[in-house]
C-alpha cells in the first residue's frame, strides 16, 4: 500500500511538476550559509544537543550536527535551527544506511 | 515562523526543564499546538526555551502525563509589566498626580505680552489686570472671558483707543493702540467760523478772528460768525490790496438756541423684567454631554431668574480636553406689570425723548426746554409731538478759499 503510494508520488512529481515535498512528505531542508538550517515536514524531534539534533522523518531519521545549537522555533512539522552547522546526514529507517 | 509575532505584547515565559532528555518535552509541546521558541540545551538533563503565557495551562496539563520538573526563569511582556505596575501603588499614585500637575500647569496663566503700547500704559494695563484677578499663577477658568477683559481695559484706562485681547495657550498676547492726542494742527490754515445750525446766538467766546455777528442774532447754517480776515473787504478791491489782508485762523466756541423735534410714543401699559441684583453662582464640570455639580448646588431656587452662562474647557499641554467647567450667574428678575396713566406716560416719552436727543448731541449741549406741541391717546399709546430748545455750540471750520 505504502509502496504504492510512493509510486504514485513520483510518478506525479515527474509528469505534473507538483512539488515533491508536499507529494511524497519528504523533509524540505533550507539552509542558509553555515548559521540556519529550516526543516520542514518533520515528524518530531528525538535528540537535540548543542552539537546534534536528530529529527524523524517519514523516511527515517536526519542528523544534523554542528556547534552551539539552538531551537529558534519549533512546530508541529517545521524546525528552525541556528549554530554552526557542519554535515546533514539521511538514516534509512529499514537498511541504517546513509 | 509567523506564529511567534508581538511576543512582548502577549507576554511569555523563559522555562527550564529538568528531567532524561528534556528537549523531548518541548517536543510534546509543539505537538500539542503549543509554540516554543529559543530552545537551548544547557547540559545533559537541563533545556531551556519559551513560550507565551496563554499556552501555560496547556504545558501544565502535558507537564502532569510526565515526570519532567518546569521552573519558571524569566517572565516578560507587557502583562506582567502592566501587573507590575498595578501593584504598586507609590508608582500608581505617582502617575496620577503628574497627570494632575500637569493638568493643572496646562491651565495656568504663564504669561503675560502687551503690545503696541508705551511703557507707562503697558504698566498700567498689567496693574489693571492685576487687580482683577489676571496674573501669573493664576488658573485659567477662574478668570473673567477676554471680551470681558477688554472691555474692562477700555473702560479702566482712558487712553487706550483700542485692546484686543488672545489667548494662546498659557499665554495672554494683549495688543493696544493708544489715543493719540491730536494738537490742533491746522491752526496755520487760515479759515472762518460758520454756524451749523440755524439758530439764536446766546453766547460767544471768540479767542481769535474777527465777530461778524453778536449776542441774540439769527443765524442760518453757514453763515460765517467769526471771519478769518481781519480787515473787512473791499468790493472791487485789486489783487495787490487782498494780498494786504491779514488771514488769521479763526477761533471761537459760539453757544446758540437751537431748535428740534421729535415724537416719541409711549405704551400705557408697561410689561417688562428688572433684575433685583440679588444673585448666585452654580459650577459644573461636564465631560462630553454628562455635566456633574460641583459647587453651590443647594441653594433655593429664585422664583424667576436669568442665567447667564460661562464655558470654559480643560486644557493638557497644548490639547483642549473635552473637558468643560461652567459657571453659572444666576440673577433674581422681578416680572413688572404696570398699568400707567396718561399723565405717566406722557412724563415717561418726554424723559426718553430728552434721553435720545441728549446722546444724539453729546456731551457738550444742554436741553433747556421742552413743550409739547401735540398729543394724542389711544390703542393704549400715547404719542407725543415735542418741541426742544438746546444750547449748543454751533462752531463749525471753514476753511478760507485762496488765490483763485
Amino acid at each position: 500500500m505504502n509502496k504504492w503510494q510512493q509510486r504514485l508520488g513520483n510518478w506525479l512529481t515527474n509528469h505534473l511538476h507538483l512539488p515533491s515535498d508536499t507529494i511524497l512528505n519528504l523533509p524540505r531542508i533550507t539552509t542558509i550559509g553555515q548559521f540556519h538550517a529550516y526543516i520542514e515536514n518533520h515528524r518530531g524531534l528525538l535528540i537535540f544537543k548543542d552539537e546534534e539534533i536528530q529529527l524523524k522523518t517519514m523516511q527515517g531519521v536526519v542528523v544534523i550536527t554542528g556547534s552551539d545549537f539552538v531551537i529558534k522555533t519549533l512546530l508541529p512539522e517545521e524546525i528552525l535551527i541556528e549554530g554552526t552547522i557542519s554535515t546533514i546526514h539521511f538514516i534509512d529507517s529499514k537498511n541504517n544506511e546513509q | 515562523m509567523n506564529h511567534i509575532q508581538a511576543t512582548w505584547l502577549q507576554g511569555y515565559v523563559q522555562l527550564k526543564i529538568e528531567g532524561y532528555r528534556p528537549e523531548l518535552f518541548f517536543d510534546l509541546c509543539a505537538r500539542n499546538q503549543v509554540h516554543v521558541w529559543k530552545i537551548k540545551k544547557i547540559n545533559e538533563t537541563t533545556c531551556t526555551g519559551h513560550m507565551f503565557i496563554k499556552d501555560l495551562k496547556q504545558m501544565k496539563k502535558l507537564r502532569k502525563q510526565t515526570r519532567y520538573k518546569v521552573y519558571f526563569v524569566k517572565k516578560k511582556g507587557l502583562p506582567f509589566l502592566f501587573k507590575q505596575t498595578t501593584s504598586n501603588r507609590p508608582f500608581i499614585l505617582g502617575l496620577i498626580a503628574s497627570f494632575f500637575f500637569v493638568l493643572l500647569l496646562s491651565n495656568m496663566v504663564w504669561s503675560i505680552d502687551v503690545q503696541g503700547v508705551r511703557p507707562e500704559i503697558e504698566k498700567q494695563i498689567r496693574t489693571t489686570l492685576n487687580e482683577n484677578g489676571v496674573y501669573k499663577g493664576k488658573l485659567k477658568f477662574t478668570i473673567r472671558s477676554v471680551t470681558d477683559m477688554q472691555q474692562l481695559l477700555l473702560d479702566e484706562i482712558p487712553e487706550l483707543l483700542w485692546v484686543g485681547v488672545k489667548e494662546k495657550g498659557t499665554t495672554y498676547a494683549l495688543e493696544g493702540v493708544e489715543k493719540t492726542q491730536v494738537s490742533e494742527t491746522e491752526e496755520s490754515s487760515p479759515r472762518h467760523i460758520v454756524a451749523k445750525k440755524n439758530g439764536v446766538i446766546t453766547d460767544m467766546y471768540v479767542s481769535k478772528g474777527r465777530p461778524i455777528v453778536s449776542v441774540n442774532d439769527y443765524v442760518k447754517k453757514g453763515d460765517i460768525l467769526v471771519a478769518g480776515t481781519l480787515k473787512e473787504e473791499q468790493e472791487e478791491e485789486s489783487e495787490d490790496k487782498k494780498s494786504k489782508n491779514i488771514y488769521v485762523a479763526a477761533q471761537a466756541e459760539i453757544y446758540a438756541n437751537t431748535w428740534y423735534e421729535s415724537t416719541v410714543s409711549t405704551p400705557t401699559e408697561a410689561d417688562y423684567h428688572v433684575l433685583t441684583g440679588d444673585n448666585k453662582n452654580k459650577y459644573y464640570v461636564t465631560i462630553g454631554n454628562v455635566s456633574f455639580p460641583v459647587w453651590g448646588f443647594f441653594q433655593k431656587d429664585y422664583e424667576d431668574q436669568q442665567i447667564e452662562m460661562e464655558k470654559r474647557p480643560l486644557h493638557f499641554f497644548q490639547w483642549t480636553l473635552p473637558i468643560h467647567i461652567i459657571k453659572m450667574n444666576i440673577h433674581e428678575r422681578d416680572h413688572i406689570k404696570e398699568k400707567r396713566t396718561k399723565e405717566e406716560a406722557k412724563q415717561i416719552g418726554i424723559e426718553q425723548a430728552k434721553k435720545n436727543l441728549q446722546l444724539q448731541l453729546g456731551r457738550d449741549s444742554k436741553i433747556i426746554k421742552e413743550k409739547i406741541l401735540h398729543e394724542t391717546a389711544g390703542n393704549d399709546k400715547v404719542k407725543l409731538r415735542l418741541y426742544f430748545t438746546v444750547k449748543e455750540n454751533i462752531a463749525k471750520t471753514q476753511d478760507l478759499s485762496q488765490g483763485d
